[in-house]
């Protein structure tokens, strides 16, 4: 599994490092750096096919579109990994508060239907079972 | 409605307690007689309370003693009173993100990466969204240039203009003391030196030029006005200077 994202990687750092030397190259251009300019053009398109050739393994990989507005604020996207887990983190918490409160609720509303009710509510118990306590 | 669900639970009048009226059964109103035959009540609700359809009777529930009781819901062992972050093992994550300071900038997550990426994508027409959106037309391929379409490149000779150079330009970055830093090429640069500099490409560390220049500047200014033979230097030690014979 981090065998192709380590390829692709490879690959990406090599082709960004192939652009950087070829905008150096452009700013100070001299005639006999023209060799140099189409060698590097020419392996910015080998650097694309390279990289194209990485999208057949990473066909099942999915990116939240999130995490790509982080991208294009400038941002740490791992900060959309930590907000998600916070997130996760509280729902969880609010939910188990929420299951906590209505089984402390079922079981008072059986205990007090219990008095007024006996044998109606022998015959829920009979036919759903005792209820464990909460 | 109160006296329909007092005929459903209907009770003898010593059964009922004074307490039944807080349970919303009605205030004090005594309960018809209970039914003589103890087979479970198939009371038709009236159409005033509207048709809700075959959704309330079941005939599962017809048979059952209490009207409109179903079967439990199969229960399901994840949920939310359980804690789902060590349910999916997801403490080290946690602990990572959530337990240490994330840093805000883009670049501090893309350390490598040149030009200034901290800005926002909307400014220079760079965003990811505007390439989901609108996706450029391509053909499938990639074909390599010929030399024919080579001649589109031909530059002129001699540096950009200012307002072009800002492509190459790395952000400030903190420098540290201890390291050693190995040099990038810098900018401008002779066409020679991107080939020599794969040698050092492996160490993958950059410095700006003119701020580089500044700070051998500044070092050199330093060491002058150290060196005893600089003339303004109030109150040189003797003791220094004999150091440096």
């Amino acid at each position: 599994m981090a065998e192709k994202f380590d390829n692709l990687e490879e690959h990406l750092e090599k082709f960004v490092e192939n652009i950087r030397q070829l905008g150096i190259i452009v700013s100070d251009f001299q005639p006999s750096s023209q060799t140099g300019l189409n060698q590097k053009l020419n392996f910015m398109i080998t650097g694309l096919q390279d990289i194209d050739k990485c999208r057949q393994q990473l066909h099942d990989i999915n990116v939240p579109l999130e995490a790509f507005e982080y991208i294009d604020q400038g941002r740490n996207p791992q900060l959309y990994t930590k907000e998600c887990l916070e997130r996760a983190l509280a729902k969880n918490e609010q939910v188990k508060g929420k299951i906590d409160t209505m089984m402390k609720f079922k079981s008072l509303l059986i205990s007090e239907l219990t008095k007024v009710f006996p044998e109606e509510m022998a015959k829920y118990k009979a036919i759903h079972g005792d209820d464990p306590p909460s | 409605m109160t006296e329909i669900f007092s005929s459903l639970y209907a009770q003898s009048d010593a059964q009922v307690p004074p307490g039944s009226s807080a349970l919303g059964f009605g205030p004090g109103k005594p309960p018809p007689p209970p039914p003589q035959s103890a087979v479970p009540m198939t009371v038709q609700i009236p159409h005033q309370l509207g048709d809700e359809g075959p959704c309330l009777r079941k005939p599962g529930a017809m048979n059952e003693p209490f009207y409109l009781l179903r079967e439990l819901p199969a229960g399901n062992e994840l949920t939310g009173s359980t804690n789902l972050i060590t349910h999916y093992n997801l403490e080290h994550s946690y602990n990572k993100f959530c337990g240490k300071k994330v840093k805000e900038k883009l670049s501090n997550f893309l350390p490598e990466l040149p030009g200034m990426i901290d800005s926002p994508g909307s400014q220079d027409g760079s965003s990811l969204r505007s390439l989901i959106e609108k996706p450029p037309v391509c053909s499938n391929s990639f074909t390599p240039l010929t030399g024919a379409m080579l001649t589109g490149f031909r530059l002129h000779t001699g540096p950009l203009p200012e307002q072009y150079r800002l492509m190459h330009i790395q952000p400030p970055k903190k420098k540290s003391k201890h390291k050693h830093r190995h040099h990038r090429p810098q900018d401008p640069l002779p066409p020679e030196t991107p080939s020599d500099s794969d040698h050092k490409k492996k160490k993958k560390k950059r410095d700006d030029d003119p701020d580089r220049k500044k700070k051998k500047k500044d070092k050199k200014k330093k060491k002058n006005r150290h060196s005893p033979d600089h003339p303004g230097v109030p109150g040189s030690q003797p003791s220094s200077s004999s150091s440096l014979r």
